[in-house]
């Protein structure tokens, strides 16, 4: 019998790693002061480097992170273009300013740009980078499958769509470095910049388009989307479109400022909808999924001291803690690190403290042996 | 018992486009291996996606007949609901998961039959049992070899039980042993559940000994159906050991190495027939074959020394020393992540050595693994047009620009910026012609068959006029036409002042075409040295050298049976018996040294 003792089962289940990305979002937005967030996307990167997965999937982590940054950067740039300091004192640079026509909203762009507002920004943006790295990490480390089994079956064909589109992030970057490397290679090396992005975005998207249809033909064959929708997931769908409908309709009511109408529409559209996921997940079964990964100690224990971490920092908040948040008011004060907020932060660590997957000495190696 | 699939009078032809099965009778036997043969766009896929109705179903256009499999038509019966009865692989490995974790991809499909727990369990453990993927089950597809992944994509297609597997192609993207896994799986498979395979393959060396029934397709209709050796004897993808045995008229032809020779065994006249022991000089084929690096005539084209590279963090290549002379035509072999593409890509410029040197006296072109990185224009016609246009683009001062070739004499290869537009149209029409591509010339590259896309990537990147063409596996899932018309231009460009570096796993390409032979292996050089003394000495030598060595090539047979005189001892006496001492044995045996000192340089 053939034994491997490698595996690609991640070290924790993806329950376990949602608690974990959800603590660490939420804690950003707890302690948005720029050195807490530091210590989040440290922590996040620490994570990414342990338990990352070996599928291509997992590059896109470094992707986001420099999304986020870009992100960050042109947020930065457009609120000193747009809003405008107390002037005075702590002035950066005087632009010509400019006060757009009416049609575009009227406001003036440029002028003064002050300290205080370019600091404000950018301490604001870290925390959008901050939730990006825990989602990243989240993507870089969890197994997207674990999660689609705990699913409720209603969400079971839409999510697994999501999942497998989102396989093809990776395999979209992959083909782009081909083709820009056949790009090069295809002149001997010359480079020739004109046309340069029709010949670089058709072969990738031709490519991605081609490997599409034939994963949905290999789907096909494989009988998926064979079974006749159940009767609880017609009755759900039924039930689903009535709840949008009353959603819809509270949405009408409140901007016709009938708050009685809005409420009850808006508690039957959210009441309806509750019932629908309820009746395309129970009874009527299609059969149960194969080989459901269950939670273990360590998952549950990695999860309740990932979200420790936020009821940590909010009872640090209440306790009257002022470091965690941080104004960029004039003067100018740097943020500061408590000892406290810091350790509840570094709860979030505690995935550090699992070996990477694959030595796992429980279940999957054992199976494997068999 | 009826047959478990049955095609009668099909007939279909793809939206907007001419017949491609035209009025097809076949039935499928119980427990047959049947292998479909034909050349491109002979209608082979189409075929074999009739069975499981996504022909007609997904891809649309004019269907008439019928295809029953076992009681159920594919009229009335979508892909999904023959997902029971027909297991389907596509020919590309990657493109066939759904979930990250193998097992769990097995289970897809039961999934969606709605088989209940326990028998799903059961059903998974045994898959995992024919395949032998058991120590893959935990294992994430993207991070399998193409033949494991293969092999996984087949288990996912097993698994729901079906009577008949379906593999379009499942070998071409494969590296000679991940091929050989597979088939090997595929083999097993039928014998012990009695599976009834059908499957295409362009190259039967592997596949047709396994195979108990063939069919030969011909632009769309049955042209021949019987066992494979009567099928495929005259076919120009049939094993060179067949035409080896049709040349020497061998009856029944040999299918296998094992064959062939027991009847080189007992073939009383052909130490006569053959004359002089070795193998004539000048024909096209195994041309150079003599010639090593220090013979070579041609100046250095591409000289890299201690070379290093390590894309990544991980070292691919080390300390690699290598010359390409002008009129080489060099042949990189090694098996998968020996680090012959990444050489490939280190001598394009494309990657940056991490220590030792790349020396470019000429512009290097280089031709990716996977065409589809390249092809962008909406003709085959425009799309070479485009490396010329791109060309006449570029800033003549880069470095390593194309007229420094001029100055060498070659003024109708060269760029020079007001190059009348006429010329670029004549010499584009030359590489089309050259390989064969003038009748698609009108056609979208998308729609062409990978052997198709393959040669118009050729000769997209070979019309710049770059004189060192790097290669990256031309022959990958081409047919026998498409590697023939291959063959033929890159002898003929490394002819023309030129060079040729592939990296390929086909041992016969690099008999029939290679002057010089290096092997990779853990990114350094372990071989290097003239085609027939690198081959001779390897465990994976070519068919006719296992069979009668010393020669590498049926071309090489054939014109020896024409010159043949006097018969020298050594071959004359048990080619079978010697060759495999020799195969087993150490390199350089007795035959390849002495080949050197009489082969004419």
């Amino acid at each position: 019998m053939i034994t491997s003792d490698r595996t690609d089962v991640p070290a924790l289940h993806s329950l376990a790693w949602l608690a974990w990305a959800l603590a660490a979002a939420a804690s950003v937005q707890i302690a948005p002061s720029p050195l807490y967030v530091a210590v989040v996307v440290a922590v996040c990167l620490a994570v990414v480097m342990v338990h990352r997965r070996p599928e291509p999937a997992a590059r896109a982590f470094p992707v986001l992170l420099g999304l986020a940054t870009t992100f960050v950067a042109v947020r930065v740039v457009l609120t000193v273009l747009t809003v405008h300091g107390s002037g005075g004192a702590g002035v950066l640079v005087r632009l010509p300013q400019i006060t757009l026509p009416r049609l575009l909203g009227g406001f003036a762009v440029g002028g003064a740009v002050s300290w205080s507002v370019a600091w404000q920004a950018a301490a604001e943006g870290l925390v959008v980078v901050g939730v990006m790295a825990a989602f990243g990490a989240f993507n870089a480390v969890a197994s997207p499958h674990e999660l689609l089994q705990r699913v409720p079956r209603a969400f079971h064909e839409p999510a697994l769509v999501l999942s497998v589109a989102l396989a093809f992030v990776p395999a979209t970057m992959e083909a782009a470095a081909a083709v820009r490397e056949a790009d090069r290679a295809r002149t001997a090396g010359q480079a020739v910049r004109r046309g340069r992005l029709v010949r670089q975005v058709v072969p990738v998207l031709e490519t991605g388009l081609e490997r599409a249809v034939h994963l949905a033909e290999s789907m096909d064959a494989r009988g998926f989307g064979r079974a006749a929708p159940a009767p609880g997931e017609q009755v759900a769908a039924w039930v689903g479109l009535a709840g949008t409908l009353s959603l819809g309709g509270a949405l009408v009511a409140l901007v016709g400022r009938a708050s009685t109408v809005a409420l009850l529409l808006g508690g039957a559209g959210l009441g309806c909808l509750a019932l629908a996921v309820a009746f395309a997940s129970v009874g009527w079964g299609r059969s149960p999924a194969y080989r459901r990964r269950a939670t273990d100690r360590r998952d549950r224990l990695v999860a309740l001291a990932a979200l420790a971490a936020p009821v940590g920092l909010v009872v640090f908040d209440r306790l009257g803690d002022g470091s965690l948040r941080w104004r960029a008011a004039l003067p100018l004060r740097p943020p500061t690190l408590h000892a406290g907020p810091v350790a509840a932060l570094l709860l979030l660590a505690a995935p550090l403290l699992v070996a990477p997957g694959g030595n796992r000495g429980a279940a999957p190696g054992q199976e494997a042996g068999r | 018992m009826s047959a478990p699939v049955r095609w009668r009078s099909t007939t279909f032809a793809y939206p907007g486009g001419p017949t491609v099965l035209d009025g097809v009778d076949l039935a499928v036997d119980e427990g047959d291996v049947v292998l479909v043969a034909g050349d491109s766009g002979s209608g082979k896929s189409t075929l074999l996606r009739s069975t499981n109705g996504l022909v007609p179903h997904t891809s649309g256009g004019r269907f008439s007949g019928d295809v029953m499999v076992g009681e159920r038509s594919t009229r009335d019966n979508r892909p999904r609901d023959l997902a029971d009865v027909v297991g389907f692989v596509h020919q590309d490995p990657e493109a066939q998961f759904v979930v990250d974790r193998v097992e769990h991809d097995l289970a897809f499909s039961l999934e969606n039959l709605g088989v209940d727990g326990s028998t799903m369990r059961r059903r998974i453990e045994e898959v995992l049992d024919a395949l032998g993927i058991a120590h893959l089950r935990h294992r994430s597809p993207g991070t399998l070899s193409g033949g494991e992944k293969q092999r996984c994509a087949i288990a996912g297609a097993l698994a729901a039980g079906p009577a008949v597997l379906v593999l379009d192609e499942p070998t071409s993207m494969l590296d000679p042993q991940g091929a050989d896994d597979v088939l090997a799986a595929v083999a097993r498979l039928n014998d012990d559940l009695g599976t009834t395979v059908v499957m295409s393959e362009h190259r039967f060396e592997r596949a047709a000994p396994l195979c108990t029934w063939s069919v030969l397709l011909d632009a769309g209709r049955v042209a021949r159906c019987g066992p494979p050796a009567d099928v495929l004897v005259d076919h120009p993808g049939a094993p060179p050991v067949t035409h080896l045995g049709r040349l020497l008229g061998w009856v029944p032809p040999p299918l296998t190495v094992r064959d062939a020779r027991a009847h080189a065994r007992r073939d009383p006249t052909l130490a006569g027939a053959l004359g002089e022991a070795r193998p004539g000089p000048g024909q096209g084929s195994g041309s150079g074959a003599g010639r090593g690096p220090e013979t070579a005539g041609g100046s250095v084209l591409v000289r890299a020394r201690g070379l290093a590279v390590a894309p990544g963090r991980q070292v691919v290549l080390s300390s690699v020393d290598l010359d390409v002379h002008e009129g080489e035509v060099v042949a990189l072999l090694g098996r998968n992540g020996s680090g012959k593409t990444t050489l490939l890509r280190a001598l394009a410029g494309l990657l940056d050595p991490r220590a030792g040197i790349v020396q470019r006296d000429a512009p290097v072109a280089y031709v990716p693994q996977d065409p589809g990185a390249l092809l962008f224009a909406p003709t085959v016609r425009d799309e070479v047009m485009q490396t010329r246009r791109l060309l006449r683009r570029a800033s003549p001062t880069a470095p390593g620009a194309l007229p420094r070739r001029a100055r060498r004499g070659r003024a109708s290869r060269t760029v020079e910026p007001g190059a009348a537009r006429a010329d670029d149209a004549a010499l584009v029409a030359a590489w089309l012609d050259r390989l064969g591509l003038q009748a698609l010339a009108a056609r979208h590259p998308r729609t062409l068959s990978t052997g198709e896309r393959q040669r118009v990537a050729i000769a997209a990147v070979a019309v710049g006029g770059a004189p060192v063409l790097l290669l990256d596996e031309p022959t990958r899932g081409i047919d026998a036409a498409s590697a023939a018309a291959l063959e033929r231009c890159i002898l003929e460009h490394a002819g023309g002042a030129g060079a040729v570096v592939l990296a390929t796993h086909d041992v016969e390409l690099a008999a029939r075409c290679a002057t010089r032979v290096v092997v990779l292996g853990d990114g350094e050089v372990v071989a290097d040295g003239p085609a027939r003394t690198v081959l001779a000495g390897s465990l994976f030598a070519p068919q006719v050298l296992r069979v009668l060595p010393p020669f590498l090539t049926v071309a090489e047979v054939t014109s020896a049976l024409a010159t043949g005189a006097a018969a020298p001892a050594r071959v004359a006496g048990t080619p079978g018996a010697t060759a495999p001492a020799r195969v087993a044995g150490p390199p350089g045996a007795t035959a390849p040294a002495r080949l050197d000192g009489t082969e004419p340089s």
